[in-house]
């Protein structure tokens, strides 16, 4: 697998962080979102992470152009996101969603192949660049072997790397993640994790919530913990992951073991 | 591990399938080889029904001369009666099944459902009525003007839509109060023709059915003049409608502007659809059947667009032909239609749900 990071580094799309400056959104009657400031380098992996309805989805949909904040800014490199125009945007900014749903009887490669959209046009069809991109990008997830297999037919875990394999592809520098793991076993999930540190390593700026406290510590380089619509903690697990926080995340006691290798936390709730 | 991995990928096609790619510079262009040699193929289906249609007329005339005419080598006298009499009903007939056929495609593809249909969503109904009501204020008894159709579609359209809150989340909302609205304004003709008398509500009903009795280049002109704008646009519009398989987060995260596609698709259902019901009445099961036949055919990487047009062009086309030659007084082109479309809306709801994959 040390050769797919090659591929992932030889990617035109890397080096423009994501910054994140006083961002505030919400329903009506209802925000979700306070005043969120976040400064993510580029080539690292940043986790969100806290209870159900802390605001962490509205916060990566308002990074996505899929909620519009009431105020603040998200500036991917330079350029703030919400002013480019939904093309250009999605040159700089890919989104993997929770649950996505793909077209009927889509193949592998069909799938991974949409990931180009943002870049072709009605004279770009199908260019040299496209296609190199769609081959590392099956190449980087492990999946061209799959190439020709519909999509439908795959197993979880194969299905959840094609659909990282259409998020290269469509080479941005900001990779964003929803619940990346949320359907699979332990075995498929850490795959997957260790795919999206590939790609972080690669030069790519990746932020992902994650619901489990334990892989986002073990997997990510910054945490940020949020609560009621608020950054609670940022910083790196090791720093950041304690008593306290669980306590103030999610309401339960807990004890904080350390792993061994990297010292990385681990979370023991206590039973009462 | 790495050398099979690197190796899948030397090997692995990953080109659209069924696909040529053309390129110049910077351009490239994806011929869609398929796509393409179905709609050579449906091109010819149709010709052989427009023959088949011109031929089948009540006048006994051979078959040759029946192609010498349409074709204009024949006498003088043949190529009237087949150009003049006989044409203008078989080219108002495959325009208004283009119509059709492209107005379900776009439909079916923004609900993602086969079932979803101008019908449902009370576009024919609107049109219907439109149409009928007009009856009342005539002092002839005859139907009026085919332009009503659109307008009457774009008012249930609109009803709809508002009603429903919008057109978003895949359109399934928009189906379900369309069934309503759709009743609701069929209510309407029905009281129209109650309170017309026999002969009126006659040639009213056959209306209602669908029928191209009499249709000319009167309404031959103008329908032609509308497909050739709006069926460009269809094309670019299913073009898009493609990105909107995905959910709407996905499609715009990949820079596809999901409500203005789907804004844009549906007036342009709406207006064809109602285009083709004011000229022809409500034909049924042509916007059902086209786009799920044409889709068997191009395979499911595109949104057939092309395929549904001409195939809805053939089933009309062929079953307005039928419906002149298997009974002594004519069947209207609606009836025929219906009784072929049970059977196959049957097949859709209960058959195979394969379509196989895209390579």
């Amino acid at each position: 697998m040390t050769k797919t990071t090659t591929d992932v580094a030889a990617s035109p799309a890397t080096g423009l962080g994501l910054t994140v400056e006083a961002l505030t959104a919400g329903y009506p009657g209802r925000t979700a979102v306070a005043g969120v400031d976040l400064e993510l380098p580029a080539g690292e992996v940043t986790a969100i992470v806290g209870p159900n309805g802390c605001g962490k989805s509205t916060l990566l949909r308002a990074i996505a152009r899929l909620h519009k904040p009431d105020s603040g800014t998200v500036r991917a490199g330079d350029a703030d996101v919400w002013q480019l125009t939904r093309r250009r945007a999605a040159h700089r900014i890919a989104l993997l969603p929770q649950s996505p749903q793909a077209p009927e009887a889509v193949t592998v490669a069909g799938l991974v192949r949409y990931g180009r959209h943002p870049h072709q046009g009605l004279f770009r069809q199908w260019s040299r660049e496209d296609e190199r991109a769609v081959r590392s990008a099956l190449e980087a997830t492990g999946t061209a072997e799959l190439a020709g297999r519909r999509l439908d037919q795959l197993s979880g875990g194969q299905r959840q790397r094609c659909w990282l394999a259409m998020v290269l592809a469509q080479e941005t520098p900001v990779v964003l993640l929803d619940e990346p793991t949320s359907a699979l076993d332990l075995g498929h999930g850490v795959e997957v994790l260790e795919l999206v540190r590939e790609v972080a390593a690669g030069g790519r700026t990746v932020l992902m919530v994650l619901h489990d406290l334990a892989a986002a510590a073990r997997y990510a380089d910054t945490l940020v913990a949020m609560n009621d619509g608020r950054v609670v903690a940022q910083g790196p697990a090791r720093e950041v992951v304690s008593s306290e926080l669980v306590k103030e995340l999610y309401g339960i006691e807990a004890d904080i073991l350390r792993a061994p290798g990297d010292d990385s936390p681990v979370v023991v709730p206590r039973r009462g | 591990m790495t050398d099979k991995t690197t190796d899948a990928v030397k090997t692995t096609d990953v080109t659209p399938p069924d696909s040529t790619v053309v390129r110049a510079g910077t351009l490239s262009y994806l011929f869609p080889r398929r796509s393409a040699l179905i709609a050579v193929a449906l091109s010819l289906v149709i010709a052989l029904v427009t023959a088949l249609a011109a031929f089948a007329s009540s006048t006994s005339m051979p078959f040759s001369d029946t192609v010498a005419g349409l074709l204009g080598t024949g006498d003088s006298a043949t190529v009237m009666l087949v150009r003049d009499f006989r044409l203008p009903r078989i080219a108002v007939g495959l325009l208004v099944g283009a119509a059709l056929g492209i107005a379900g495609c776009l439909t079916q593809t923004l609900a993602g459902n086969r079932l979803a249909t101008p019908d449902i969503i009370g576009v024919n109904d609107g049109a219907t009525a439109a149409v009928v009501a007009s009856v009342v204020g005539s002092s002839t008894g005859m139907i009026g003007d085919w332009w009503l159709g659109p307008l009457g579609a774009i008012g249930a359209a609109v009803l709809v839509v508002l009603c429903a809150g919008g057109a978003g989340h895949r359109g399934y909302r928009v189906l379900v109060v369309g069934i309503g609205v759709s009743t609701l304004i069929g209510a309407i003709t029905d009281l129209v023709m109650s309170r017309e008398n026999d002969n009126t509500a006659g040639g009213v009903f056959l209306w209602t059915v669908g029928s191209l009795n009499g249709r000319d280049w009167g309404v031959g002109t103008p329908l032609a003049l509308i497909l050739l704008i709006l069926v460009p646009l269809a094309l670019v519009a299913g073009n898009r409608l493609q990105m909107l398989r995905f959910d709407d987060d996905m499609g715009s995260a990949l820079g596809v502007n999901v409500r203005l596609v789907r804004a844009c698709s549906l007036a342009l259902a709406v207006a064809l659809a109602g285009v083709a019901v004011g000229i022809a009445g409500p034909i049924a099961f042509v916007a059902l059947a086209a786009p799920v036949i044409a889709a068997r055919l191009t395979g499911p990487a595109r949104v057939p667009v092309l395929g549904s047009a001409l195939t809805g062009a053939a089933l009309i086309a062929a079953a307005d032909a039928l419906g002149r030659v298997i009974a002594p007084v004519e069947i209207p082109v609606g009836v025929v239609t219906s009784v072929l479309g049970g059977p196959f809306l049957l097949w859709v709801l209960f058959g195979s749900n394969k379509t196989g994959a895209e390579s």
